[in-house]
């Protein structure tokens, strides 16, 4: 446990001594402010919750953030060879990835976390919203939804950044990955004697719109909590499988 | 301490170590000689639980590396080859990180740290970001984590690697007063350096364990003695036929330099040749400009046990 803590602590300060976090964070905030207010300027009039609009903006580019702060998670230390002295040293491999992970995803939430601040200077700032369009409880959920989608694409890029040497090859493919997550309902949609509802089951696009809409539903918390952790035991197993070569 | 038996490690279809057994008792200092590619750091890799042997097992302090990996761990400090260390971190935050990682705490944490950085000769530097240190420093920060828990078998692949003469010698000496306490196997392609450290020598050659023995015990049993090095002016094929005549004497090689040609005989062991070189050039009316006995070294022996034996032959006819 007292290692989990070091290596998190470790992971995390990585992350911030790193310039191309910094570029990420700029990137993740403008971006996903932007099409935040895109998409409020676009739906002007309608009766579309702001914080429906807000955590889809999120969702978006959160498959930028976690590809970049996911990528160096074990391509640098298996590129640089500093894996040799992390797993020479005593700590257990469920340790080394859970403590990686915890970092990575400690990072991403930090840098998310203004943006969903967005929503409330928003309705601060502008005399013209109607106080009722920000749900406080709709805004949690969302949050919630958010954050368990974090949990889980953070779980895909750490498992992709261990099966390469490569940061760049790294956060490509999680990224390509991630998408097809993202679009998995509607690509499942398309398969033969799949019907839209099940499909619904399937689809982060759906549970972030439920979700931030203020409708919570247990199946997809039970999806990705599972989900998360099937991937992080996975990764346990890839680091394990260097003791079975 | 160490205790290795039938070690073989495959990858694919190549053989890195085959069948490699030694034992390494406490408080040795053990260096551990090969060309590259003979296995050298897969072993060690193996030793320090990076990754685990195809067939056989190895020990240390009476452990398995394999099933009981943790406690082993602990035990052992490893320096790998290329000293990794991560860049962004500064020398102090990573001493302590890695000594946090490594079970200590608190004011121990500390004071060691704060010891083996004067030792290793880094304390000025302590601030300092590792991405911006040099090589040698570098390489010092790496041997300083190695030992920052005081394990009780220090593995060093290539310590000395990058430093200069002067930083060779104090990591010499701080290997040495560690050899004291602590047992330590290095590995190293700086041959007189292993033979001024180390109390025994392990040469491996296509993972196998071609020689182990002390350096002056390995020196003593070379086949042949001291090669003479001998500057004679004179017509080359008559020296070399009168050399050769010589009794005692196994073979000679010729060498130009300038007008004078630079034979190099190799000799019997026991047979001492010098006043017959010089009676046969003084009887012959020849000049003789040197007579120089070479003394054999770690490397004559490195060379003769990790050369195939059909390229020696090959030079005796």
């Amino acid at each position: 446990m007292r290692n989990f803590f070091t290596l998190w602590k470790r992971e995390l300060t990585a992350c911030f001594l790193s310039p191309i976090a910094y570029v990420t964070m700029v990137v993740f905030l403008a971006m996903s402010g932007g099409t935040f207010l895109m998409g409020v300027v676009r739906n002007v009039g309608t009766n579309q919750p702001l914080s429906n609009l807000l955590f889809a903006a999120l969702i978006l580019w959160t498959t930028v953030l976690v590809s970049v702060a996911s990528m160096r998670l074990f391509a640098e230390e298996k590129k640089s060879g500093t894996i040799e002295t992390l797993m020479t040293a005593p700590v257990t491999d469920v340790e080394v990835v859970l403590g990686k992970y915890a970092g990575g995803l400690s990072f991403v939430l930090i840098v998310a976390l203004p943006a969903i601040a967005n929503i409330f200077i928003l309705a601060w700032f502008s005399p013209g919203i109607n106080t009722t369009a920000v749900d406080p409880g709709a805004v949690l959920s969302g949050c919630l939804m958010f954050f368990l989608l974090c949990a889980f694409f953070m779980a895909i890029g750490l498992l992709v950044s261990m099966m390469t040497n490569n940061q760049v090859v790294a956060a490509i493919c999680c990224f390509c990955v991630l998408w097809l997550v993202l679009l998995a309902g509607s690509l499942i949609s398309a398969l033969p004697l799949i019907t839209p509802h099940l499909a619904e089951f399937f689809s982060p696009v759906m549970h972030i719109d439920d979700f931030s809409r203020g409708s919570v539903d247990t199946r997809p918390v039970v999806l990705y909590v599972s989900g998360t952790v099937f991937l992080l035991f996975a990764a346990v197993r890839v680091l394990e499988s260097r003791r079975w070569k | 301490m160490i205790k290795v038996e039938h070690l073989t490690k495959r990858y694919g279809k190549t053989t890195a170590i085959n069948d490699l057994s030694f034992e390494v008792a406490q408080g040795e200092i053990v260096g551990f000689l090969g060309p590259n590619g003979a296995g050298k750091t897969t072993t060690m890799r193996i030793l320090s639980c990076f990754m685990p042997a195809t067939g056989g097992t190895v020990k240390i302090g009476g452990l398995d590396v394999f099933t009981h990996s943790i406690e082993v761990r602990r035990k052992i400090g490893y320096l790998p080859e290329n000293s990794p260390l991560y860049q962004d971190m500064r020398v102090i935050e990573y001493l302590r990180f890695r000594a946090r990682l490594k079970g200590l705490a608190g004011r121990k944490l500390r004071m060691r740290v704060d010891e083996v950085m004067s030792a290793c000769g880094i304390a000025d530097v302590r601030r300092s970001i590792i991405g911006r240190l040099s090589k040698g420093y570098a390489q010092r920060v790496a041997l300083a984590d190695a030992m920052v828990h005081e394990p009780e078998l220090l593995i060093l692949d290539e310590p000395t690697i990058g430093l200069d003469p002067n930083q060779i010698r104090q990591i010499r000496a701080l290997i040495k007063s560690i050899g004291k306490r602590q047992t330590v196997l290095l590995s190293s392609h700086i041959l007189p350096e292993v033979e001024m450290v180390c109390d025994r020598v392990l040469i491996i050659n296509k993972g196998t364990i071609v020689a182990s023995d002390t350096p002056q015990n390995l020196v003593g049993r070379m086949k042949s003695s001291p090669s003479l090095v001998a500057e004679i002016k004179g017509p080359t094929e008559a020296i070399l036929s009168k050399l050769r005549a010589i009794e005692g004497v196994i073979r000679v090689s010729f060498e130009v330099s300038d007008e004078w040609g630079r034979f190099v005989c190799e000799c019997d062991k026991a047979a001492d040749v010098r006043a017959a070189i010089f009676q046969a050039v003084s009887a012959n009316g020849w000049m003789l400009r040197e007579l120089r006995e070479e003394k054999r070294n770690l490397e004559d022996v490195f060379v003769s046990v990790t050369t195939t034996e059909p390229a020696d032959v090959k030079e005796m006819n």
